[in-house]
């Protein structure tokens, strides 16, 4: 779907951040603080990731497995969803929605060679499940739109197809935080085509304001994602664990 | 949680009430309910679940996702959907036939208003559809459905896919045969809305003769069909023909005029037919631009869509009309011939309007009516075996090593 991202059920679904940094009740009776809540969630996204690489499914299938998780909590909670179980399953579904289907089995497989753990051993039958589920908690939307499409002509015409990973890169990191359900997808890639702009050095201001797009929401994004790698190296493993352990262990 | 859940699941089961069977679908029964939340008769199609543990079925999830984002009066709704007893149930809004129906109906005379209606109203959902970059790739007129008050809605989405990312190579095995579009039969990968357009030409065609306009035997005689309709293309008609993957050269045929072909068309309706039978997509008339066609805009306007001619709804029109003790009418309300036989041979009820003398009940058989219509030929559509091919090869990544399942 190319251009009708303005008539899509994508563009009315968005929210807004104080929307999407709403803990629901249940997580937070069991001490889960918004913090934690975005760390579980970005944990996720990282699981997601490594199961999509030894699954081999294009970077789309992940973008969008990410977004139907990072949805679905905004209205269902964690102790009655269990990550670990919802991040494979919105895998599972992505790869169908974007007609590129991983076997329940083979995703099995390798949830069991990533995590000895026995919190994170899922089987087929629970992933069937939670797919009904997800699609409930998705309302059966499924059409997602990414920052990837207009990428290389935005770069191409900015004059900075040099800098085409690093974008590339970046956009990957932006799905760690909430940004594809409060943002318009092209006013991400825009942001990352400013954050790259900056760590290249390349002033592009002429080329952003012939763009007559809102440049207040891209510098916006930008300094939401750039914020987000500062933070980021105050992340460790303990914290993860920390906020991971509040998280329910199944019945 | 479980417990909940099921509470949930029961209570929008519970919404609606469930009536008969309307047949079996592509995956699943459809049966028709009443939405005791609006009042409105629902079809809703329960999804089989896959022996093979794959979850939700990969066509409905398919339809699923492409009705969310099509709305519009000539696309068919998906009201609502939801999982009971561990099964998906999809609710459509209830329609009360199809194309086919009316196109076999040989009680039905289609005027030239009606057939502009028709054809407007299949473009228009077309347009739509390519106007939000989706194929429908499996147009046909069983697949045109036709509501209450006569609005015709595309339905069956199950092959349909996006087209936005150029250069997607998709598989050519869509469309039952007659309704291919002749790049696809020739084995093309990366095509366009164009095949939509070639198959609603091929429907135009019918509602025309009353019959499948090309009605090849195989692939191979489908092509002949085509060209010893319109001629074998010439280079110049279409030039990429030859490096498509599957192209054979034919034998030169001249083809004939469409005017003999369709003796019954205006000028007007052979212009847009000739437009939309081009044989180089690239040439092809668009669904938008079809509209935009003087056929709609000069002449009569289409028949409005409540006063087009349609079979008689299944069993309604019988129970509710024996109270009407108003005049017997002696003559039809249309100009049509209504004979009163059946295919399958058994007699159907006239409605009330059309053989005045009649009570309600069976009509005697004085004659053999039978003489009049033979058998349609069936009418093939994408059978089990392209259906095995066709899910090995939907599309390249699409992996399943299973067999059919159904």
């Amino acid at each position: 779907m190319a251009t009708d991202f303005w008539t899509s059920t994508h563009y009315k679904q968005l929210l807004d951040q104080e929307e999407v940094d709403v803990v629901h009740q249940l997580d937070k009776d069991r001490g889960i603080t918004l913090e934690d809540f975005k760390l579980i969630k970005l944990h996720m996204t990282n699981y997601i990731a490594r199961l999509a690489q030894n699954v081999k499914v294009r970077q789309r299938v992940v973008a969008t497995a990410v977004t139907y998780m990072r949805r679905a909590y905004t209205r269902r909670s964690m102790t009655e969803y269990d990550p670990r179980l919802v991040a494979p399953t919105c895998l599972y579904l992505a790869s169908k929605a974007e007609e590129s289907t991983v076997q329940a089995r083979l995703l099995v497989f390798y949830i069991k060679k990533l995590h000895s753990d026995d919190k994170y051993r899922y089987e087929i039958k629970d992933i069937l499940e939670m797919e009904m589920k997800i699609l409930e908690a998705l309302n059966y939307y499924l059409v997602v739109f990414h920052p990837y499409r207009a990428l290389s002509q935005l770069l191409q015409d900015a004059g900075m197809s040099d800098a085409t990973q690093m974008t590339w890169g970046l956009i990957n990191d932006s799905y760690k935080m909430d940004l594809i359900l409060i943002y318009p997808p092209h006013s991400i890639a825009l942001a990352c085509i400013y954050v790259a702009s900056m760590l290249k050095d390349k002033d592009n201001t002429a080329w952003f304001e012939q763009l007559r797009v809102d440049m207040n929401m891209v510098e916006k994004v930008a300094t939401e994602i750039l914020d987000f790698y500062d933070n980021h190296k105050t992340i460790t493993d303990e914290k993860v664990n920390a906020a991971m352990q509040k998280l329910s262990t199944r019945t | 949680m479980a417990d909940l859940d099921q509470l949930l699941a029961k209570k929008v089961a519970d919404r609606y009430l469930k009536r008969e069977v309307l047949g079996e679908g592509t995956y699943g029964v459809v049966y028709k309910a009443i939405d005791t939340k609006t009042g409105q008769t629902v079809a809703i199609k329960k999804i089989r679940l896959g022996k093979q543990k794959e979850g939700v079925n990969f066509t409905a999830l398919r339809e699923i996702k492409l009705l969310k984002e099509l709305k519009d009066p000539n696309i068919i709704e998906l009201i609502d959907a939801f999982p009971h007893k561990g099964n998906l149930h999809l609710v459509f809004e209830f329609m009360e036939t199809d194309l086919e129906a009316v196109i076999r109906d040989r009680n039905i005379v289609l005027s030239p208003t009606d057939i502009k209606s028709y054809l407007q109203m299949t473009l228009k959902g077309l347009a739509f559809c390519h106007k939000k970059w989706v194929l429908h790739r499996d147009m046909k007129p069983n697949n045109l459905l036709i509501g209450p008050r006569g609005q015709l809605k595309l339905a069956d989405f199950g092959l349909a896919r996006i087209f936005g990312s150029p250069d997607r190579r998709f598989t050519h095995q869509v469309f039952a045969r007659w309704y291919r579009a002749p790049e696809l039969l020739f084995g093309a990968k990366q095509y366009g809305p164009g095949v939509d357009v070639w198959a609603a030409a091929c429907i135009f065609a019918e509602l025309l003769l009353r019959r499948p306009f090309l009605q090849g035997s195989s692939d191979i005689d489908q092509l002949g069909k085509i060209f010893a309709a319109f001629g074998t293309p010439k280079e110049t008609q279409w030039s990429d023909m030859k490096y498509l993957p599957d192209y054979v050269e034919y034998q030169f045929v001249p083809g004939q005029p469409l005017k003999t072909l369709f003796p019954m068309a205006n000028d007007d309706a052979l212009d847009l037919l000739s437009k939309m039978f081009a044989y180089d997509p690239k040439a092809r008339i668009s669904a938008q631009q079809a509209l935009e066609h003087r056929y709609f805009s000069s002449g009569p306007p289409p028949t409005e869509p409540a006063s087009l001619p349609r079979p008689p709804p299944k069993r309604e029109s019988v129970d509710s009309k024996p109270s009407d003790f108003g005049p017997t009418v002696l003559s039809p309300t249309r100009k049509s011939k209504r004979v009163v036989s059946h295919p399958e041979g058994y007699v159907e009820k006239v409605d009330d309007h059309g053989v005045g003398n009649e009570r309600s009940g069976p009509v005697p058989m004085s004659l053999d009516f039978s003489v009049f219509e033979a058998r349609p030929p069936a009418r093939p559509t994408i059978n089990s075996a392209d259906r095995t091919h066709l899910k090995r090869k939907l599309d390249l990544e699409f992996l399943i090593p299973e067999e059919d399942e159904d």
